[in-house]
């Protein structure tokens, strides 16, 4: 397996960071500079703006799916939905925290937010490393890689919901009607089950990657249907661009399996085997 | 909404119902796509030489998959209902997105799962795609609408303070926590392992030589539900329906009082004490297991 070429986890946690954070932060920066140009582009600008947060939740679930990948290979089988809960469980909390603490200086919430999963994450790792001895190896780095990326699902999608990142906002639009529960649940499905559907001894980086860019496009299409209820017009750009994301990589997932599969046959009898 | 006693009750009555059906159709559902408990022996069999025509639904274990489907019915559901759809239809399409949504899922996990056998040439059977994931969303359609009905219920009529997709959410992972514990049971070793003496238990000799024929031509996972609907199914729906009668008769007939604590104290301990006669029952009719000649073979 290791003759074929794969992305290197550097590459994959600045891809995660970099991207999530931009779609974050673009929900905020650009109706501000909505405000400043005047006239249909300006309006644009406000329009499109959440649905930059769930293409960054995008970015964090392929990079998230992938930390799950490195530390589900050493063979948590069952584990591989367990850690995909603590990831969002980690991550909502630090969400929570960051974008709450900050109060005033909005700007700093995803970062501090960032940085808290971040440590949190160590903390899960590190215990699970030396005080119940998993003797994974890469456990605490993987641990600290899927808080982050939790956090960065959470807040991304959230922001899709609710408009941008403002605390206040975020408890009034997706807090109170309970649209919360779905950006946890579906975001932790999304993360978790590229790694878990291919389980395996021929599983391959690429295309758990284009099935982890599918099951977040999923959750970017359901949060653009919560959005239509709390933000209108952008929700149904948010729907249209998740549908168009998951048929196109969902479509590369399945060129993968084609190319990957011992054999795809429409129907047929069981192929002999010693057995 | 303060409702009086026969009002209460009735609908009482109905969520219960809708329980069970929603317990029955998760039980079945799991069982189409091989999910859960049996899907290790459906993962494990290629590797030792069992190739199989078995779909393997492996969306994670049966509370997060159930638990999903349904919070995203919810989720609709309550975004339909703020745009003043009527409640059935909302409900309706609610539970279908949430179902789609759950094929597409169980189409990734069998593609993705034999994708990564290959070394063992387990084939990837279109036809069995092609069948399965419709019964698989059809079984999950139910579960949802009875889901998220009951969750509508509870928010509008009982006046719960918590939203329908919470509550949504909160009963698909108790469906799928149930469907887990009671109907599993009845797949894993007895079809799985049905040429086997009942209750043998699996000794790692046989981990993976699951039957992979059946009646006539190869097994396939509609025969699966077909022999899980019998009995297991039912089972699961009996159960959670129980479950949500038992936990809500006595509030609902002596109110939040002491009484009523008491009487769910009694039911209890009355189903513990039954519980325990079946176990004993079982234990007398047939007794511990004896290991077969052809089986001593099997091992050596």
């Amino acid at each position: 397996m290791s003759d074929i070429k794969e992305r290197s986890p550097n590459e994959l946690v600045l891809f995660g960071i970099i991207g999530g954070l931009l779609g974050i932060y673009l929900t905020y920066i650009l109706p501000a500079l909505g405000m400043q140009i005047s006239g249909n582009v300006g309006e644009l600008l406000n329009v499109i703006a959440p649905t930059f947060g769930a293409l960054g939740g995008i970015c964090a679930v392929m990079w998230g799916a992938d930390a799950v990948r490195r530390v589900a290979k050493y063979g948590l089988g069952t584990g591989v939905p367990s850690i995909g809960q603590i990831a969002m469980g980690m991550g909502i909390i630090a969400a929570m925290f960051g974008l709450a603490i900050v109060q005033t200086k909005i700007l700093a919430g995803p970062i501090v937010a960032l940085v808290t999963a971040s440590i949190i994450g160590f903390i899960i790792g590190w215990f699970a490393q030396n005080v119940i001895k998993m003797k994974i190896p890469v456990m605490i780095r993987c641990m600290t890689e899927i808080a982050a990326s939790g956090t960065i699902i959470i807040i991304g999608f959230s922001a899709a919901v609710a408009g941008n990142f403002e605390f206040a906002n975020i408890v009034k639009l997706v807090f109170d009607n309970g649209v919360m529960l779905a950006v946890f649940w579906v975001g932790a499905v999304a993360m978790l089950h590229p790694f878990n559907a291919c389980l395996g001894p021929d599983e391959r980086q690429k295309r758990l990657l284009y099935l982890a860019g599918s099951t977040g496009a999923i959750t970017m299409a359901i949060m653009g249907i919560a959005a239509t209820m709390t933000l209108g017009a952008s929700g149904v750009i948010t729907l249209v661009l998740g549908i168009v994301l998951w048929v196109i990589f969902y479509k590369k997932f399945w060129d993968e399996v084609y190319h990957d599969a011992a054999s795809v046959v429409g129907t047929g009898l069981i192929p002999k085997t010693e057995a | 909404m303060v409702l009086d006693l026969t009002m209460s009750m009735a609908v009482l009555a109905l969520l219960g119902a809708l329980a069970t059906i929603a317990g029955c159709l998760e039980d079945l559902e799991s069982d189409v796509g091989s999910q859960s408990n049996p899907n290790s022996q459906v993962q494990l069999a290629p590797q030792m030489g069992f190739l199989h025509r078995i779909f393997n639904k492996a969306i994670s274990g049966e509370p997060i998959s159930n638990g999903m489907s349904a919070v995203i019915g919810g989720t609709v559901t309550t975004v339909l209902l703020s745009q003043k759809f009527y409640p059935l239809t909302a409900i309706v399409i609610g539970a279908f997105i949430g179902a789609i949504i759950l094929g597409i899922f169980a189409t990734t996990s069998y593609a993705g799962r034999v994708a990564s056998q290959t070394r063992f040439k387990q084939p990837l059977y279109m036809d069995i795609m092609r069948y399965t994931t419709p019964t698989i969303i059809g079984h999950n359609f139910i579960m949802n609408f009875c889901l998220v009905a009951i969750a509508y219920i509870q928010f509008e009529v009982l006046g719960y303070p918590f939203t329908i997709p919470f509550l949504a959410l909160i009963w698909g992972i108790s469906v799928g926590a149930i469907g887990s514990s009671v109907g599993d049971v009845h797949y894993g070793g007895e079809r799985e392992f049905q040429n086997r003496e009942f209750g043998c238990g699996l000794n790692t000799a046989l981990s993976g030589r699951i039957v992979r024929k059946a009646e006539s031509g190869l097994r396939n996972s509609i025969d699966n539900v077909w022999f899980c609907a019998k009995f297991g199914g039912p089972a699961t729906g009996i159960a959670l329906g129980l479950t949500v009668f038992f936990s809500s008769w006595p509030t609902t007939l002596f109110g939040y009082t002491w009484t009523a604590i008491g009487i769910g104290v009694l039911i209890v301990a009355v189903l513990t004490i039954m519980n325990r006669l079946i176990e004993l029952n079982v234990r007398h009719a047939y007794g511990p297991y004896k290991e077969e000649k052809n089986e001593k073979e099997a091992k050596a």
